[in-house]
């Protein structure tokens, strides 16, 4: 799709219909410091879910700031799925040209505005037709100097009868570094193709985050979109959208959060069924502490015959001086339609407590259990090298509990 | 003779500020099987909070004397780890805990290791069951025996059963009866019964009546039971009220 560049412009100075208004201004451009992919930036990645070290998955694709420093396909795989920069891809293919910014609005606000001025970066993934792939693609996206947008654009496109599991993880080289990561990603599921797209993502008390994300979902298509965020983050806002188009698709969206320090997080996800029996479900399980203050937004529409949509939130409040406020919406149009929600916000029961130190643990003891638990994600379904991976990124995360 | 292990003196208990139990004494001694029976609200699981040592009991006076040592002022925590250990009447569910997982936890810091495994078989537990958060989804059977494999898991000295048959089909109650009798060889236990449905498989060697906080009659728990069969807990509290007077 071509950008109008003057309505572009325009949107520089709209803010996002929700979350923290940043100053763009404020921050820097471009990349001022000589990127070099060392240990610590090894092991950054690794503390979301992302190993550089070993080939210990099909792909690995790091981007750092604006600059791609590794794309590795390894050879047996290379008949499976095609990897390259969104700029290759958008020279090599005019679909590619046609689909990009088709299902994120570049208009939408400043942030997709400025990414669509200044884009810098990217992936473009096809997991081509029929092809079943069970070791991970693995993307990260590290944002390495102080006070840079890092401002990528990546399209997933699963061809019809794939399958494959995309982990991306996202952090920075310092904990107290300034920055602003726009992560733009439109995918596309076809007919039959069942996709796993989780993201970890890790960042600090001074670092601003707006990802916007549209997804596709054609007949018999199977969707998993996972969001695990540990940790701090100075102001966080996205609010996923994924149309159900073909009949038959299904879609989880699921959020696994741990919020803590003076975080602003305003995180949503929006379904709109339009295809016959398609399924959504959003669910959100969510620890907050110290000052930290979290908004989720769910929201599943549905226009289509024998629709299901359901809506899961819990929260675990860890402080007084937090605070979670949750907001589902369904919206039918089908009397054949079945959305339903559920939500329910609290402390660490008393209960619970009492039930695991009758069993012999300390008062601290069950409390990191009972924690942990909350961000357990074995519900999921995640395939077992990626349940291993998150849960060592929580353990890492929630060492204090 | 058998040393005693768990010693109960004039022990008086209260939620919030309401006085439950008044004045409750009890001995068990080693490898003893203990039954309570009483009405509903006479205090019976009161009893086995403050055993374990729940917070919201409040000990008022008298102590309780453990394995040698006062445990009246310890935590919770504590007197699991010295060996008490309970099946609670109405745990609650755990979402996010996985009971195969609490287990290896409770199995591993008691020494007891794999063998919690042998538990798991004999109370015909499946993989399923194991890998289901503890009481989320469970049917009253499944709570019974995940209370009891918990129980267990820290080879306790001493269990406190609350209703391990209350809410049980034929069948749990046949497998968890059989259970118990292996189990609580040489181990010592503390039966609370409404009903008495346990006892077709296990034979304390006392049983306790307690009325309205306090214990008003002692003695063979099986002439106890059909006596409370036929009359009710009024023969109790006729009982009661003539050694009083």
């Amino acid at each position: 799709m071509q950008v109008d560049e003057e309505r572009l412009r325009e949107a520089l100075s709209k803010p996002a219909e929700h979350g923290d208004d940043l100053n763009l201004e404020e921050f820097e451009h471009e990349s001022v410091e000589k990127v070099e992919v060392d240990e610590d930036v090894r092991k950054r990645g690794l503390e979301v879910g992302v190993d550089l070290n070993k080939a210990s998955s099909l792909t690995t694709f790091l981007q750092v700031d604006h600059e791609i420093a590794y794309k590795t396909v390894q050879k047996q795989f290379r008949e499976d799925i095609e990897l390259m920069s969104i700029r290759e891809a958008l020279e090599r293919y005019s679909w590619v040209r046609e689909r990009f910014w088709s299902l994120v609005d570049p208009y939408a606000d400043k942030y997709t505005a400025y990414n669509a001025l200044k884009p810098a970066g990217g992936f473009f993934l096809r997991i081509l037709e029929g092809r079943r792939l069970h070791m991970p693609i693995q993307a990260c996206f590290l944002s390495y100097s102080p006070g840079i947008i890092q401002s990528v654009h990546n399209i997933i496109v699963a061809e019809p009868g794939s399958e494959a599991c995309i982990i991306t993880g996202c952090t920075m080289r310092k904990r107290d570094q300034k920055g602003l990561h726009i992560g733009v990603t439109e995918i596309l599921v076809k007919p039959g193709a069942k996709l796993n797209y989780t993201m970890i993502h890790k960042w600090g008390p001074s670092f601003h985050v707006r990802p916007r994300t549209g997804i596709v979902l054609e007949e018999g298509a199977v969707f998993s979109y996972n969001y695990v965020l540990l940790g701090s983050v100075g102001s966080f806002q996205s609010k996923p959208s994924a149309r159900l188009e073909g009949g038959g698709a299904t879609i989880s969206m699921s959020n696994i959060i741990y919020l803590d320090g003076s975080s602003r997080m305003d995180l949503g996800g929006d379904c709109s069924i339009s295809g016959g029996g398609d399924r959504a479900e959003l669910t959100s399980n969510a620890v907050v502490l110290d000052r930290a203050k979290l908004v989720l937004r769910g929201r599943i529409s549905c226009e289509a015959d024998n629709g299901r949509g359901h809506i899961s939130c819990r929260g675990l409040m860890l402080s007084d001086e937090a605070e979670i406020y949750a907001i589902p919406e369904l919206i039918s149009r089908k009397m054949n339609a079945s959305l339903t929600h559920e939500a329910a916000i609290g402390r660490i029961s008393e209960d619970q407590l009492m039930y695991l130190m009758a069993r012999g643990l300390s008062r601290e003891e069950a409390e990191s259990l009972i924690v942990r638990g909350f961000l357990d994600v074995s519900p999921l379904n995640l395939p077992s090298f990626l349940e291993e991976a998150i849960k060592k990124v929580i353990d890492l995360a929630v060492k204090g509990f | 003779m058998r040393g005693v292990l768990l010693r109960i003196e004039n022990l008086r208990v209260a939620v919030r500020d309401k006085l439950i139990l008044k004045g409750v004494n009890l001995e068990i001694g080693d490898g003893e099987i203990h039954a309570i029976f009483g009405p509903n609200g006479s205090g019976k699981s009161t009893l086995a909070m403050a055993i374990i040592g729940h917070p919201d009991y409040r000990i008022v006076s008298g102590r309780m004397i453990f394995d040698g040592e006062d445990i009246t002022e310890k935590p919770i925590y504590e007197r699991a780890r010295m060996g008490i250990s309970i099946a609670f009447q109405n745990p609650p569910k755990l979402h996010g805990i996985k009971l195969k997982d609490l287990l290896a936890r409770i199995a591993s810091e008691n020494g007891v290791g794999e063998r919690f495994l042998e538990i798991v078989d004999k109370l015909n537990i499946s993989q399923e069951h194991l890998s289901r958060y503890v009481n989320v989804g469970f049917s009253g059977g499944e709570v019974k025996r995940c209370e009891l494999v918990q129980a267990l898991a820290s080879n306790p000295k001493l269990m406190i059963l609350d209703e391990p048959d209350s809410g049980v089909d034929v069948e749990n109650l046949e497998l968890i009866g059989s259970f118990l009798t292996e189990s609580l060889r040489g181990r010592s236990a503390l039966i609370i019964t409404h009903h008495g449905y346990i006892l077709r498989h296990l034979k304390p060697v006392k049983a306790h009546v307690l009325i309205d906080g306090a214990i008003a009659c002692e003695g063979d728990p099986e002439l106890i039971l059909n006596r409370i069969m036929r009359d009710g807990y009024r023969w109790c509290e006729r009982c009661r009220l003539m050694r009083s007077g």
